[in-house]
C-alpha cells in the first residue's frame, strides 16, 4: 500500500528573459479557468500549497504558480557568480509575461502577494489584456523601507536567518505554530542576496505609483486583501492605494499577516474564495 | 517589572534552543520603560546580570525602549495588531530602538524570542 500523494505536480520550463535562457520550475494543480499565483519576496512557490492542495478550490479552478529565477527550485541564470541580483519592474513583468506564455495561459487570473501584488498592480496598468483579473495580496502602491535592506546581504551575518527574523514581524499571533516556521523556512534557505535584491524591486521602485490611474476594473477587476498584522504593506497602504484605483474592492482579514496563504491557510482560504468569485469566468 | 526581568531570565536558562541561538551574543542591552532603565548583560547568549538604572555610566550596545502598558499589550498570548512584534512598537510610536541596531538584527531572532518569554506563560 502506497501513501496518499498530493494533487501538485511541479515540472520545468525554460523561458528567455533579457536574452539569456532560464530554468523556471512551476507547480500546478486542478481544472479550470487558470489563476496564475506569484510569491512573496524571498520565498517560492511553497507558500501556495495549501490552495493548490484544496479539492474544492482546484475543482474550479487550475492553480499555477512558479518560483522567480533565483528562488527555489528556478536557477539563477549562468554567470550569476559575479552578478548582484536586484530585481526590477522590467525584470519582474518580463519574467511574469514569459511564465504566462511559455505555459500557454489564456487571460489567467493573476494572484499576487506583496511583492507578487505590487507587480500584479504593475501588469494590471500595463498588461490588463493579457490577464482576466487581479487579486493583489499584501498589495500597495508603494512603501519605503522600515529597514535597511543591505541587512540582509553581508559576508559576516546569515541573510536568511536575519531576514526570516525580520519577516516574523508580519505573521499574525494567530497563525498556527507549524505553518509560522514552515513560512519563515523559506527565508531561512533563500540564496544569499535573493531577499535583498528582491526588497531593492519592492522599497525603491515607485513607478507604479503614477500607473494607477491607468487601471480599469471594468475590464478586469481588481480585489484587494490585506492581513491586520501586516506591519509591511498595512490595511492603510491598500486602502489608500485601492483608493486611487476606482472600481477596486478590499478586504481587511483581521487575523492575519504578510503571507496568508501560507502562514495561516485555514483563516486565508474563505477570503481567496470570495475573490476568486469576484473574478470573471473565462 | 524587575520581578518580571528575573523571571525571565530564569527562562532564558531553561530554554536550550535560545541559549544556542544566543551562543555568540555577550553584550549589554537597555531595556528602557518609561523612567525605568534596565541594563540587561548576557554571556554567551545567558543573562547573567539585570542592573537598575538610571545609570549614565554603564555602556550599552543597543537600548530597546517602551512603555509599561505597551509591553503589556506585547505580552499577551495573541497580542492586537501593531503589539504583536517589537518592531510593531516602534511602527506605531509606542517602542524605540537606539544603539547598534545591526547587532540587535545579527540576533534578532534570539532577542525578539527573549522579549516574548513572559507570552508562554504568566510572567508578565
Amino acid at each position: 500500500m502506497t501513501a496518499a500523494l498530493e494533487p501538485i505536480i511541479g515540472r520545468y520550463v525554460t523561458v528567455t528573459l533579457g536574452g539569456r535562457p532560464h530554468r523556471i520550475y512551476f507547480e500546478e494543480a486542478g481544472e479550470g479557468p487558470p489563476v496564475l499565483c506569484l510569491h512573496t519576496a524571498g520565498a517560492d512557490t511553497r507558500q501556495w500549497r495549501h490552495l493548490m492542495n484544496d479539492a474544492e478550490i482546484t475543482a474550479g479552478h487550475r492553480l499555477i504558480a512558479f518560483d522567480m529565477p533565483w528562488h527555489g527550485k528556478s536557477l539563477p541564470p549562468e554567470g550569476f557568480q559575479t552578478e548582484e541580483y536586484l530585481l526590477t519592474t522590467e525584470q519582474y513583468i518580463e519574467t511574469v509575461l514569459a511564465v504566462t506564455e511559455a505555459l500557454g495561459l489564456e487571460a489567467p487570473v493573476l494572484a499576487g502577494c506583496s511583492m507578487g501584488g505590487r507587480i500584479a498592480l504593475q501588469l494590471a496598468a500595463l498588461h490588463a489584456e493579457r490577464f482576466a483579473g487581479f487579486i493583489a495580496i499584501e498589495a500597495s502602491d508603494f512603501q519605503a523601507a522600515w529597514y535597511d535592506i543591505d541587512w540582509f546581504d553581508r559576508p559576516d551575518a546569515h541573510g536568511g536567518e536575519m531576514g526570516a527574523a525580520l519577516v516574523s514581524a508580519n505573521i499574525s499571533p494567530h497563525a498556527p505554530e507549524a505553518e509560522r516556521w514552515n513560512t519563515l523556512w523559506m527565508f531561512m534557505a533563500s540564496g544569499p542576496g535573493v531577499f535583498r535584491g528582491d526588497l531593492s524591486f519592492y522599497t525603491r521602485d515607485d513607478s507604479l505609483v503614477g500607473r494607477l490611474d491607468r487601471i480599469d476594473t471594468a475590464r478586469t477587476p481588481v480585489h484587494f486583501l490585506v492581513g491586520a498584522y501586516d506591519l509591511t504593506c498595512t490595511p492603510e497602504d491598500t486602502r489608500r492605494t485601492a483608493a486611487a484605483i476606482p472600481g477596486a474592492t478590499v478586504a481587511v482579514m483581521e487575523e492575519l499577516g504578510h503571507f496568508p496563504m501560507s502562514e495561516h491557510p485555514e483563516g486565508f482560504r474563505p477570503f481567496f474564495v470570495d475573490a476568486l468569485g469576484r473574478m470573471p469566468v473565462a | 517589572m524587575l520581578e518580571t526581568l528575573m523571571q525571565m531570565q530564569k527562562r532564558l536558562g531553561e530554554t536550550p534552543h535560545l541559549l544556542r541561538l544566543g551562543r555568540l551574543f555577550s553584550e549589554t542591552v537597555l531595556l528602557e520603560i518609561a523612567e525605568a532603565e534596565y541594563y540587561l548583560t548576557f554571556e554567551k547568549g545567558a543573562l547573567v546580570s539585570i542592573e537598575e538604572g538610571p545609570s549614565r555610566k554603564t555602556p550599552w550596545r543597543f537600548a530597546f525602549m517602551t512603555d509599561a502598558e505597551a509591553l503589556e499589550a506585547f505580552w499577551q498570548p495573541r497580542p492586537a495588531p501593531g503589539f504583536h512584534d517589537i518592531f510593531g512598537l516602534v511602527k506605531t510610536g509606542r517602542g524605540r530602538i537606539d544603539g547598534d541596531i545591526l547587532m540587535l538584527v545579527k540576533n534578532l531572532r534570539f532577542f525578539k524570542e527573549f522579549m516574548a518569554l513572559p507570552r508562554k506563560g504568566d510572567l508578565a
